[in-house]
């Protein structure tokens, strides 16, 4: 999987005061990748918002988690968890952590976002080196890839003519990343347990090399008010993939 | 030419029932279609004794074929509850709260 599949599974579900992102939301996704031309289920994906109250103020935490099937965890285990704490009308994050483990491979990183959006401070781990902390600026827009998705899915969408295009600005690996979300039309889709919905299908690209093609990294995103993410099709370098929902609850 | 089939068949039948005890899903459908046809084919045109052959390497194929399409049907995809992985996530939600706690 990789950081490329995380960045396109991310980077396709993200927008404006369109839809209201709940609390209690839970999406679960059958992720496969495409083996000798066949799509083969290697994890479950679920997607879970809900609220987290300081003794200040209250945060939506958005997570994202991946977890390889049973049958895989002998032979690559995977479990990974990203997490994004955000202002809850405007999901502006506040704190992004990342902890992934890839078939042995480990990566805990925490950004903290200033009040200002301005800078961040980081602290990133790689397997068993030494912890490393930076403070890096950012542009006052540039959001983690979690409450991107969210934020997309806030968007009115319906407005976006095919060939239109949102941007955004994303912060991963320390990094910051254009994302450009284009929009490509309106289909049918079977999304799990909501049926056949309507949907905008919309390809998204990065300045990275981690996804590969035109118009190969795909989402599609209900064209309800909901905007529930219901496929992702991903091309990285190491193969292609998909995401495909399977529950959807307390949407 | 005949030989050459049933080493082929051979081939893909153990790659076949490799593939299917790994969890690679319908890939395993790949060698275990080939090695059917090419055993097949072997068992067609070869003579008696190493019809024998043929057939074993068809069985098996079968059989592996069976077992890939019952896997597919009854067996459910499921994660397991990782307790390592639910207590990680319970404590790194503490240590969340405590640094929003800080902003």
């Amino acid at each position: 999987m990789g950081k490329g599949f995380i960045i396109l599974s991310f980077l396709l579900i993200a927008n404006l005061g369109f839809s209201q992102i709940k609390p209690n939301e839970r999406l679960v996704y059958a992720a496969s990748y495409n083996m000798s031309g066949l799509m083969t289920h290697i994890a479950q994906v679920t997607m879970q918002t809900e609220t987290v109250k300081t003794t200040k103020k209250s945060y939506l935490h958005l997570s994202w988690e991946a977890a390889t099937f049973s049958k895989w965890d002998s032979f690559f285990k995977i479990r990974d968890l990203y997490e994004s704490y955000v202002e809850p009308n405007t999901l502006k994050p506040s704190l992004y952590k990342r902890s992934t483990f890839e078939g042995g491979f480990t990566i805990a990183e925490k950004y903290i976002f200033s009040p200002d959006n301005k800078t961040i401070s980081s602290c990133v781990k790689v397997n068993k080196r030494p912890e490393t902390k930076k403070i890096f600026s950012v542009g006052s827009g540039s959001q983690d890839i979690i409450s991107m998705i969210y934020k997309l899915r806030t968007f009115d969408l319906s407005v976006l003519k095919p060939g239109q295009s949102k941007l955004f600005v994303i912060v991963f690996d320390q990094k910051e990343y254009s994302v450009s979300v284009k929009m490509l039309g309106r289909e049918k889709v079977s999304a799990g347990n909501l049926g056949k919905k309507d949907c905008f299908k919309m390809s998204i690209s990065a300045n990275t090399n981690k996804l590969k093609g035109t118009d190969k990294n795909l989402i599609w995103l209900t064209s309800d008010t909901k905007r529930i993410p219901v496929l992702v099709r991903f091309s990285i370098p190491v193969g292609t993939g998909q995401l495909v929902l399977s529950t959807a609850s307390g949407i | 030419m005949k030989k050459t089939l049933i080493y082929f068949a051979s081939f893909f039948a153990v790659l076949g029932v490799v593939f299917t005890i790994l969890p690679l899903g319908t890939i395993a459908l790949l060698p275990v279609v080939i090695a059917l046809i090419l055993a097949f084919l072997s068992f067609n045109f070869s003579e008696l004794k190493r019809k024998k052959i043929s057939g074993v390497i068809l069985l098996i194929s079968a059989l592996t074929l069976l077992v890939i399409v019952g896997k597919e049907i009854f067996v459910k995809d499921v994660v397991i509850l990782d307790k390592q992985f639910e207590q990680k996530k319970i404590e790194s939600k503490k240590e969340d709260i405590k640094d929003l706690e800080g902003l």
